[in-house]
């Protein structure tokens, strides 16, 4: 019976930790959103493999640029996560021939 | 054990369909760039796409599947209306229709255009901008009036040292205009063009429509699109795009260390370099001859040869060069080879220009990543015919 619960609530706990890194990976998402795609599409910054670091510094040039960010190390947070220098390469993406 | 292997292609199909909802995150809709084959897209808005080496095999570049970069939103140009503004050191401000660019005498100049960062997903560690493979490269045919003859339509002073060039392109929010100064020693070079034309045909909008500077063995950014201001200085302009942009280190450091602005300077001509464009790294060929082929060019200078290792690089033989030989052009090569074995083989080209400067072995690191020229190198895996 202790056994259940104690199980009960590791699974709780560890279901409460996915969810909070998914909200944040989904809030991280809509920053990049609403950030990035007035100049550019997003295509541009999937194709990256960046260190922490070099992405501080991308950020910050274009907020220098104008971009608006409102949660500065959320957005931090998604691109060194998700397009780290530790992420393999992305696949090339092609267009369709117009022809 | 069947429930298992169920289960487990149950857990795959989930896998892919999570996967293929992340890719749609970022658009999974097809993307068709007007006027343009199959290319790979580094960036549709805006469009920045790099040619497939299958295409850089003829000496001339088709139109519909040469590269395009561009920095800022694309700009809309009509033909009516538009007027390059002449200005400066000039002996009377002028503001020049096309018809009237039609009225000079017109030349073509065929040339290799190349991105700056060509090459630039090969650099160890990675840097930030649009990751080239190879293709942010072509070789076409220009042809318009040169910028002499539309300087002196205004009485421009050609003993001043700059002459700085601005398109209709403008960057959104606080993001820098681009413009480029270039030093008037090579705008007066009877080979640098305002180009009408390319291979030919009207300069399309994402070549530059309907002015183009054409500055043949310098980097791809000096390169000027949709020219609509000219103006002549004694100062280079001082903007993102001039500095610190587009500058490469005097004296590299190690991979991956920053670089004191001090130390960069402006980048001019291009090095000699040569790509490996009949297959693609990691090709799968069937045993018996083949031949392999490339591009080379060496910017101002011009190439002497291409030499190819099909051993990685223990052995090297010298490769056959076809398409004119002409300078700011490249050279077509190809090496005809019989493996003897199935087989991986590492496959090496290496150009050396007319001066004797060759390309290094290892690229020379800079953090924005320019002027890769390190010796090509592509795996290719022979295999047994069955």
């Amino acid at each position: 019976m202790i056994k259940g619960a104690v199980l009960l609530l590791i699974s709780l706990s560890a279901s409460f930790g996915a969810r909070a890194a998914d909200d944040k990976a989904e809030a991280g998402k809509k920053a990049l959103e609403q950030s990035c795609q007035l100049c550019h599409s997003l295509r541009l910054i999937e194709s990256q493999r960046l260190s922490a670091a070099a992405w501080q510094k991308e950020v910050d040039k274009m907020i220098g640029w104008g971009t608006v960010v409102q949660d500065r190390q959320l957005l931090l947070d998604y691109l060194s996560e998700h397009y780290s220098n530790t992420v393999p390469p992305a696949a090339p993406v092609m267009s369709a021939s117009s022809k | 054990m069947k429930r298992v292997l169920h289960s487990r292609r149950a857990a795959l199909a989930a896998f892919a369909a999570s996967a293929a909802a992340a890719r749609g995150f970022e658009g999974s809709e097809q993307i068709i760039v007007p006027g343009k084959r199959s290319m790979i897209v580094h960036n549709d808005r805006p469009e920045d796409l790099e040619s497939p080496v299958a295409y850089l095999n003829q000496w001339l570049t088709p139109v519909d599947c040469f590269f395009v970069r561009q920095h800022l939103p694309r700009p809309t140009v009509g033909e009516a209306g538009f007027e390059l503004k002449l200005t400066g050191r000039v002996g009377k401000e002028l503001n020049v229709t096309l018809p009237q660019l039609r009225q000079l005498p017109q030349y073509t100049v065929p040339a290799v255009l190349e991105c700056t960062g060509n090459g630039r997903a090969f650099f160890s560690p990675r840097v930030p901008g649009v990751q080239w493979g190879r293709g942010a490269m072509g070789n076409a045919e220009w042809t318009g009036p040169r910028v002499s003859d539309v300087l002196k339509l205004a009485g421009a002073d050609l003993n001043a040292a700059y002459v700085t060039a601005n398109g209709a392109d403008n960057g959104l929010a606080k993001t820098p205009d681009f413009i480029r100064s270039l030093a008037m020693k090579k705008a007066l070079d009877p080979a640098t063009l305002l180009a009408l034309k390319m291979n030919g045909e009207p300069l399309p909008s994402l070549h530059g429509f309907p002015l183009r500077l054409i500055v043949p063995g310098w980097d791809g950014t000096s390169w000027v699109k949709w020219v609509n201001y000219l103006s002549v200085d004694q100062a280079p302009n001082n903007g993102f795009y001039m500095n610190p942009g587009y500058r490469f280190p005097k004296h590299p450091g190690p991979p991956g260390a920053p670089v004191n602005p001090s130390d960069l300077a402006v980048i001019e001509d291009m090095p000699v370099q040569s790509f490996i464009t009949g297959h693609t790294d990691g090709a799968k060929v069937p045993l018996g001859p083949l031949t392999l082929k490339g591009v080379a060019w060496a910017g101002e200078s011009r190439v002497a040869k291409v030499d190819v290792s099909t051993d990685s690089g223990l052995t090297w033989q010298t490769a056959q060069l076809t398409g004119k030989d002409l300078r700011f052009t490249w050279r077509l090569w190809a090496l005809e080879w019989r493996p003897q074995q199935p087989g991986y083989y590492t496959v090496l080209s290496r150009a050396t220009d007319i001066d004797g400067k060759a390309q290094p072995l290892v690229p020379t690191w800079n953090p924005s990543g320019y002027l890769f020229n390190a010796v090509d190198r592509i795996g290719l895996s022979v295999e047994a015919r069955s």
